[in-house]
């Protein structure tokens, strides 16, 4: 099966790989696998607190073509978006821009579970950050 | 289970007609073809046993004198059969079998069904094979390591599948089907793993 030219060139020239700070409380980190196809993507965001808008966006992947190329456009898709604007990334819209065939679908399922889980840990991080969550209740 | 048999009208309630003795329609699960329960704990030697004496009694030659209609049986029977014994005897696979005719979609699911630890372990793992690839050789050790591991993992996994089947054997219970499915998720994960450290380091050696 031959890869799409957008895949191609997300696979050679793939953006934003590499790690953030992961014990920062402003980054995010998503950790997703596919046990079927053994996949395993790690994708960070970096939230700038006061705006709540991603200013960096890291990945890496270990996987087929198409979920390296799924994760690379993610972390172009997440920069400048805010956290909720993050959250409504939709993997059609991944399927769509790299022309994924039906049995590629997965990966773009797979970069849209890992924006999730950045996000999420994101959340998780700031609400222990934040003193009006510190445990009050005795 | 049991059907009129095609020739006769007759009914029987296995691969031959119990009256006129005319082959049959084989069905087409591979639990009522072998004449098994259907249970995921299986006895390896009694499975091997039941293969052998059916393949003789199905071998298309001897309906070469037959109906056309016997010998597709005859046919057919065998090809399931081949078929039936290479899923059935292996557990893995039994269970997948078993999972997608109860209706559950293997493969399908996500990335729930693997902890985040391991995958923390995976990702890790990757990096290090990544690091081999590249030439640098002082991973080999952590490499090693890293597969005795999951070896250790793998077995521990076909222990847990073994009382999982037990479980299921015992219950029929849906949510026991939905463990396995976990189970073999993860021993897919690692067993993929495995077989790629091993790889890498015969590169390597």
């Amino acid at each position: 099966m031959a890869y799409s030219e957008k895949v191609l060139d997300h696979y050679n020239n793939p953006r934003n790989v590499g790690s953030l700070d992961k014990a920062d409380p402003n980054v995010g980190t998503g950790m997703v696998g596919a046990p079927e196809c053994g996949d395993v993507m790690k994708l960070q965001v970096k939230v700038n607190p006061e705006t709540g808008v991603i200013e960096d966006a890291k990945f890496k992947t270990f996987g087929c073509g198409s979920a390296i190329a799924s994760s690379s456009l993610a972390t172009e898709m997440l920069k400048g978006k805010t956290v909720d604007e993050a959250l409504a990334i939709k993997n059609t819209e991944l399927v769509n821009e790299l022309s994924l065939p039906p049995v590629k679908i997965h990966c773009s399922v797979l970069a849209e579970d890992a924006i999730k889980a950045a996000i999420a840990d994101y959340k998780k991080k700031q609400s222990v950050a934040t003193p009006a969550a510190a445990p009050t209740l005795a | 289970m049991s059907h009129p048999c095609w020739q006769c009208g007759a009914f029987f309630n296995a691969l031959f007609c119990d009256s006129c003795r005319a082959i049959q329609r084989p069905p087409d699960n591979y639990y009522e073809l072998f004449g098994l329960p259907r249970q995921l704990a299986l006895d390896e030697q009694d499975l091997e046993r039941r293969f052998y004496a059916l393949s003789r009694r199905l071998h298309p030659d001897l309906f070469t004198r037959r109906s056309e209609r016997e010998k597709q049986f005859s046919t057919d029977a065998t090809a399931l059969l081949n078929d039936g014994y290479r899923v059935l005897r292996d557990p893995v696979r039994r269970a997948e079998y078993v999972l997608k005719q109860a209706g559950f979609p293997i493969g399908e699911q996500g990335t729930r069904d693997v902890p985040p630890d391991l995958l923390e372990e995976v990702f890790e793992l990757n990096l290090a094979l990544e690091e081999l690839k590249g030439g640098d050789h002082s991973v080999e050790p952590t490499l090693h390591q890293a597969r005795a591991h999951f070896e250790s993992l793998l077995r521990e996994i076909d222990q847990e599948l073994a009382g999982a089947f037990r479980d299921y054997d015992a219950t029929g219970e849906r949510e026991v089907l939905a463990r396995i499915r976990a189970i073999l998720n993860r021993r897919k994960y690692i067993s993929n793993l495995v077989n790629e450290v091993r790889v890498a380091l015969q590169r390597a050696a």
